[in-house]
């Protein structure tokens, strides 16, 4: 698509909320054994996950995060007109949408539109465009995107490609009319080509390969790693060759269009798929590593939440204070990807809240 | 491009010792050649030679004269 223009829209504030349970990766060295558990890990940048617990949703996590950030903007939650929850780990597997039980939880009155977006690497950008052309081109005022995800449940701990990838986390972002802002840059795509490099191959009664007495059996495949067809799949080498073939470009386009040279802008937030790879994008693109914010060594790859938990957890002091200027990108599953140009802050931006099971929502 | 340089470029990526990697060497017969060199090799082939190699391109690969075919091809 064209890159889209969104003007008299701001981010209002940004909070991020991770489960309390941290894992080191070494905790898979007696199953993968130390040296190759230290080669991973050297190779993604991640040390540690923050790990969900049976029970604890991305919903729970998006809706702690909303509450305090609603709580610290002094936003009353009837003031809320529309909600998107961007999430592929849903509270139940399709019905309903996880984002009217957050209107509920939230206490948003029913006058507020919600639904959800299944989307995950690039779905925070998605979020974010959905959200700011609401209020930019429906008159709307205050939107809450929540992002979130549990990935780390969707894979075999007996495959390597995957089980040491993926932390949980969940965010919230506000947005609203702000006639004095600058227009954000957006920049979306989609090569439905790559659908099976990343892929959850059966789960469910009503899908493309239904669910039955064999697709939970995980057995040995052809990249040597167990997993099932309930197992979540990664291709790592079909996605880093679509990264490096798509999002060069995609960073690129946003620039030209908000008219910002590289060196103008102070941070770039990637997806945080792993370091190898944003390492990669960063030297070819001649991206200093200063301005590649990295969460990963602590959280992993936390799916549609990353970007805002880098964010929260990296640029929280400077965009609490100051104005940036941020380009975000996500990228992956899909595959989908997308991009935004953003002038952005002073905004609220509490610090990362830890998260207890007894948080879970007692439905 | 100097097939040497390029030798010594893949035995840095793959650990392994100077001298120990010929253009004849099979890929199979590396234990180093896994998943993750696999992902450096298509890294290093974009970031030294400017060449985006495909997966499939690279599965084609037999041995190291192989991998110098396809990173010349541009």
């Amino acid at each position: 698509m064209a890159t889209a223009k969104v003007p008299g829209v701001r981010i209002a504030g940004i909070a991020s909320a991770v489960p309390a349970t941290r894992v080191p990766v070494t905790a898979a060295a007696e199953i993968f054994g130390a040296d190759m558990v230290q080669k991973i890990s050297q190779s993604t940048g991640i040390e540690y996950r923050h790990l969900t617990s049976p029970g604890l949703c991305s919903s729970d996590l998006c809706f702690v995060a909303a509450k305090r950030l609603l709580a610290d903007l002094g936003w009353e939650p009837e003031s809320v007109e529309a909600l998107i929850f961007v999430t592929q780990t849903p509270d139940f597997p399709s019905i309903p949408a996880t984002a009217c039980t957050l209107q509920m939880r939230l206490g948003l009155s029913t006058s507020c539109a919600a639904f959800d977006v299944a989307l995950g690497c690039s779905g925070y950008v998605y979020g974010l465009w959905l959200a700011m052309s609401l209020v930019a081109g429906s008159g709307l005022s205050r939107v809450l995107v929540l992002a979130g995800d549990v990935a780390s449940v969707l894979s075999s701990p007996l495959d390597r490609a995957v089980s040491l990838l993926f932390g949980d986390a969940g965010s919230a972002t506000a947005i609203e009319t702000d006639h004095t802002a600058s227009p954000c840059l957006f920049s979306m795509g989609t090569d439905g080509s790559g659908w099976k490099n990343l892929l959850i191959p059966s789960g469910m009664q009503y899908a493309r390969n239904p669910r039955d007495a064999t697709t939970c059996i995980r057995q040995k495949a052809d990249d040597n790693n167990q997993r099932s067809a309930e197992d979540l799949f990664m291709d790592g080498a079909e996605v880093f060759a679509f990264t490096i073939r798509e999002v060069p470009p995609l960073v690129d386009r946003v620039l030209n269009a908000a008219g910002w040279e590289l060196d103008e802008v102070d941070a770039f937030v990637f997806h945080q798929a792993n370091k190898f790879m944003l390492n990669h994008m960063a030297k070819t693109m001649k991206i200093p590593p200063n301005k590649v914010p990295l969460s990963l060594k602590e959280y992993g790859n936390t799916s549609s939440a990353s970007v805002p938990l880098t964010i929260s957890t990296q640029l929280r002091e400077e965009i609490s204070s100051k104005s940036l200027r941020l380009l975000l990108v996500g990228f992956g599953v899909g595959y989908s990807w997308g991009a935004c140009a953003i002038q952005c802050g002073p905004l609220v931006a509490p610090p990362v809240i830890l998260v207890d099971q007894s948080e879970a929502w007692q439905c | 491009m100097n097939d040497q340089e390029f030798i010594a470029n893949m035995e840095e990526l793959l650990e392994s010792d100077p001298g120990s990697i010929s253009l004849a060497t099979q890929l199979d017969s590396l234990q180093q050649w896994d998943s993750l060199a696999f992902v450096s090799f298509l890294a290093m082939a974009h970031s030294k030679y400017g060449v985006r190699v495909t997966p499939t391109e690279l599965r084609q690969c037999k041995n190291f004269a192989d991998l110098v075919t396809l990173v010349e091809k541009r």
